[in-house]
């Protein structure tokens, strides 16, 4: 379905449009099981749509991850 | 761009924020300066990797994530389901970096997956092997499976993505050519990107990878060991040509390794070729280059091997196909960096191969074919160099040749030989030639196969005379300080390349050389002089010399051979010397000349023995061979036979002449008739030794003598050809001077040679003039038996007048005063007149007989080729007294006839 609108109508469009392209790469990351909740994935999106290096985000993403499991860990280690 | 930055910021904290773990019982301030660090963090990060390592397309990210979803879960559902979600995501236009995100889902999607994942996409892979055959079960049953609402275009993608050829042509995009042409851009732009496509390729390559036993890793270690020729575990060598290679590889793995064999295998055949030691310095020299070559051939091995290391130090072990696809060193590389190596190899094995029935000049010209004929100018020049090396000692021997004379070749490669010299003694050519001639003509010998293409014939031929030149001087001439000082002052350096200042040395040389030995023989060893006293006094060019010589000795030669002794005939020449000019001629020709006797048969009288000799010793005798003195003896012998003729015949003439005036007058006219026939046949005679006398000094020998001096004194005259001019007048003169002319028809050539006629016709004139003397002395009788009777009949009449009754008394009773005793004189006389028919009878038949002779002579001299022998019968026979008979005529057709026949038989 070709976007065909008024550029009135061009704005409204566009964030429908936003919000489907979100849906389907959140499916998609289901699908490939990428544990990325929807806001995440939003901001990953502007992220690459400003440039940034996919492969470079996956790793801090996969970094951040990483810290983030540490921590949570220590602070188990810690209550136990 | 802040703008951008800013949002990238803000992305960025947000991102943190979200994933931010908080820590319970933290201050706030700590938990906020952590997430400042990682927002740092982060951001370094990202800004130093700006640009992906994969190619920025939507459907390479897409086939991955498919790949994924395929391998991972058992039924293509998600696959499907993905493939519904990536068309719809497709025809969205807002967002440009689809394919980014994609690959950032893919790359987060396996957590399983190690900590890093290489931009080179990896494959799961587990069990390589049995893989494949899954992948084929899935592709043959997903379009099955594939649902009716699928469109068309998504059946075709999912198949494309699994077509085995990996990279496939880019689906147009509803999002438009714009974007398209901003990724191409970057494609050109960024070298990065590039070198992205081939990690995609490897990537690509690598999933069709079936894994290999031994592993590539193994095969590329032992590789360089290979390469050296030396044995490794996988890769052992069999006997010296072959290499065994495991059974257990896949085929395009053994086609591999059989080309890396081949370098391997030559490498070791070379490798045994050059540490063999047979051959000469030229297949010595051939080892040593070859040896060069191997060794830079081996600095591309230790290359290689350096490379291998590496790679194989960096490789990861856990990786498909060990992780040989990233180092950058594969089997299929090493065929390439080897290949030019291969094609030296190839050709050094095919010299070492060709080089084992070859020697000497034949190896060089070998190489020189490869290097000037072949058609790659890689094998041209790799020839070439080569060459440079191998001819060294070639050039050594070369040089040590045309600057010391000197053969320096201990295995006979050079293309001039050392004859033996028992050798040349039991040739058939050998005539027995001896001293300096042999070290001339027959101490070298040019082998003409042996000369390296490398040199021209004519080069080769004057590098031979500069050699044997040398030799000759410092030999034969004894001049070995000139040869030294020489070698000393002009040796360089010859080696190959160069070839025009090679000719333009070895011409210069050989300038100086042969300058030097014309020098040494003319006024060293007198040549030309010899040459002059041998034309003096063997040809008889010394015409007072002769003519006192035969003067002293006719009285001694008349006696039989056995009684000529040498003191006699030796004190005869020191007269005839001392009489004649032959005094003011220098002492060392005058010493050469000797007066001997030849070999004496039976009957013989010393004319026939005597002959004079001019003594050459060496290094003259190169020119003035043995052959030479034996050819100027014929030709002494000849011309002393005619002048014996000469001088008996006018010794005769003179007598009658003066005889004459006085003694031969008598009353009786048969006796004066004969006397007239006789003194005609003696002038004929006397006319025919002239003419043949001039003949042969004027014409021959003159006219031969100055086209040798012409030949001699030419400009950059070489002993060879001295010795071919001096060849050449002797052999003119023996021809022109009827000496050697043999008859055309081969079965009388002993009967009818020029030398056989004219020794006949010599035989008659000493018999005729016998025949003369004996009429003389006739005539001599005669007058004094008129004379006795005139002095009788004086006397009686002085008595008949004295006395007056003796008239009567017969005459041929009286008794003069010479004869007293009447008795004996009586039958004398009668003799006498007896006597004087025989005579008369024998000169006329000696007279007859050479008449006849000359004219056969004549009528052969006529038909002869040579211009100068026509002459000579058309002097003598000036005005046609004699009819010139071609007798022969008969006998030939019968001799053609005999041989026709025979042949038929």
């Amino acid at each position: 379905m070709p976007p065909e609108y008024d550029a009135r109508q061009d704005k409204q469009a566009r964030a429908a449009q936003a919000k489907q392209v979100v849906d389907i790469f959140l499916e998609i990351s289901t699908l490939l099981n990428s544990e990325l909740d929807r806001e995440t994935l939003s901001v990953c999106i502007s992220l690459i749509e400003n440039g940034i290096n996919p492969e470079a985000l996956a790793g801090v993403v996969r970094e951040l991850r990483k810290e983030g499991e540490e921590i949570k860990k220590e602070i188990r280690g810690g209550q136990e | 761009m802040s703008s951008r930055d800013q949002r990238v910021h803000k992305g960025i904290s947000s991102l943190v924020a979200r994933l931010h773990v908080d820590i319970p019982g933290e201050d706030p301030e700590s938990a906020e300066e952590r997430q400042n660090n990682a927002i740092d963090f982060v951001t370094e990060l990202l800004q130093s990797s700006k640009t992906p390592a994969v190619v920025a397309d939507v459907n390479q990210a897409s086939d991955l994530i498919k790949k994924r979803l395929i391998q991972t879960n058992a039924s293509p559902e998600k696959a499907l389901r993905f493939s519904q979600l990536y068309s719809r995501l497709l025809s969205i236009p807002v967002i440009s970096q689809k394919w980014a995100v994609l690959y950032l889902l893919y790359q987060l999607g396996d957590q399983q997956q190690p900590s890093y994942v290489p931009p080179a996409l990896t494959s799961p892979f587990k069990s390589p092997i049995k893989r494949p055959e899954k992948r084929k079960l899935e592709q043959r049953l997903t379009p099955q499976h594939s649902p009716p609402q699928s469109s068309r275009r998504d059946i075709n993608e999912f198949e494309e993505a699994f077509a085995p050829e990996g990279l496939r042509r880019l689906p147009e995009r509803p999002g438009g050519q714009k974007d398209r042409k901003a990724e191409d851009e970057a494609f050109n732009k960024n070298p990065a990107t590039q070198r992205g496509i081939v990690t995609l390729k490897t990537a690509l390559l690598a999933e069709n990878y079936v894994e290999i036993d031994p592993p590539e890793s193994a095969l590329l270690r032992d590789l360089p060991f290979t390469l050296q020729g030396l044995s490794s575990t996988n890769l052992p060598f069999g006997t010296t040509k072959t290499l065994k290679i495991p059974p257990t590889l896949p085929v395009p793995i053994v086609s591999i390794l059989h080309t890396l064999a081949e370098p391997s295998l030559l490498y070791r055949g070379l490798a045994s070729f050059v540490k063999s030691a047979d051959g000469g310095l030229l297949g010595q020299s051939l080892r040593a280059a070859i040896g060069g070559e191997l060794r830079s051939y081996l600095g591309l091995v230790a290359i290689l091997e350096g490379q291998i290391r590496r790679a194989l130090s960096s490789l990861d072990e856990n990786e498909p196909r060990g992780g040989i696809g990233k180092a950058g060193v594969t089997l299929k590389r090493c065929v390439v960096w080897t290949r030019e190596a291969t094609m030296g190899l190839r050709l050094m094995s095919l010299i070492s191969e060709e080089s084992k029935s070859k020697r000497g000049g034949q190896l060089i010209s070998l190489i020189h074919g490869f290097s000037s004929s072949h058609g790659d100018p890689m094998v041209g020049a790799f020839a070439e160099r080569l060459l440079v090396h191998v001819t060294r000692p070639f050039y050594d021997m070369l040089r040590h040749w045309i600057y010391d004379g000197e053969l320096s070749d201990p295995y006979h490669e050079f293309f001039v030989s050392e004859q033996d010299p028992n050798a040349v003694t039991e040739a058939p050519e050998g005539k027995g030639r001896g001293g300096a001639s042999s070290v001339w003509e027959d101490k070298y010998k040019l082998d003409e196969d042996m000369v390296p293409s490398i040199i021209t014939q004519d080069f080769a031929q004057k590098v031979f005379l500069i050699g044997k030149s040398l030799n000759f001087i410092r030999y034969g001439c004894g001049d070995s300080q000139w040869v030294e000082k020489y070698s000393k002052a002009a040796s360089k350096e010859l080696r190959y390349g160069d070839t025009e200042t090679l000719e333009t040395w070895i011409d210069e040389a050989y300038k100086t050389t042969m300058a030097r030995l014309i020098h040494l023989m003319a006024e060293k060893f007198h040549l030309f002089e010899h040459l002059k006293a041998l034309k003096n006094y063997i040809l008889l060019g010394q015409g007072d010399f002769i003519a006192l010589l035969m003067e002293s000795l006719s009285s001694n030669l008349d006696r039989p051979a056995g009684a000529q002794y040498r003191h006699t005939l030796t004190a005869q020449l020191e007269h005839a010397i001392r009489g004649s000019n032959a005094q003011y001629d220098s002492p060392e020709v005058l010493r050469r000349l000797d007066a001997r006797m030849l070999q004496l048969s039976h009957g013989d009288i010393g004319w026939d023995c005597f002959t004079l000799e001019y003594k050459i010793d060496a290094p003259v005798d190169v020119v003035v061979t043995d052959w030479g003195n034996r050819q100027y003896l014929k030709v002494f012998n000849f011309l002393w036979r005619i002048k014996r003729v000469e001088f008996a015949l006018s010794l005769t003439w003179r007598k009658c002449m003066t005889g004459a005036r006085g003694v031969l007058q008598g009353e009786d006219d048969s006796v004066a008739q004969a006397w007239k026939l006789t003194r005609g046949v003696l002038a004929e005679m006397i006319h025919f030794i002239g003419q043949l006398q001039y003949y042969i000094l004027f014409e021959v020998i003159e006219s031969s003598w100055d086209e040798l001096q012409t030949a001699i004194h030419r400009e950059g005259c070489t002993l060879d050809d001295l010795i071919k001019a001096h060849t050449k007048y002797l052999n003119a003169i023996t021809h022109k001077g009827l000496l050697g002319a043999k008859k055309k028809y081969h079965g009388e050539v002993d009967e009818n040679t020029f030398m056989v006629q004219l020794g006949e016709v010599l035989r008659l004139m000493l018999s005729y003039r016998d025949a003369v003397d004996g009429l003389y002395s006739y005539s001599v009788a005669e007058f004094t038996r008129r004379q006795g009777a005139d002095l009788r009949s004086e006397a009686q009449s002085r008595r008949e007048d004295d006395e007056g009754h003796l008239i009567n008394t017969p005459r041929s009773t009286r008794r003069g005063p010479r004869h007293v005793d009447s008795t004996p004189a009586q039958p004398a006389d009668e003799g006498i007149s007896d006597e004087f028919p025989v005579l008369r009878e024998r000169l006329q038949g000696l007279g007859g007989h050479f008449k006849s002779r000359v004219c056969l002579l004549l009528g052969d001299l006529a038909y002869q080729p040579d211009v100068d022998m026509r002459f000579l019968g058309v002097v003598m026979n000036f005005n046609d007294v004699y009819q010139p008979v071609r007798k022969k005529h008969k006998s030939k057709e019968t001799v053609r006839a005999a041989v026709t026949a025979a042949a038929k038989s």
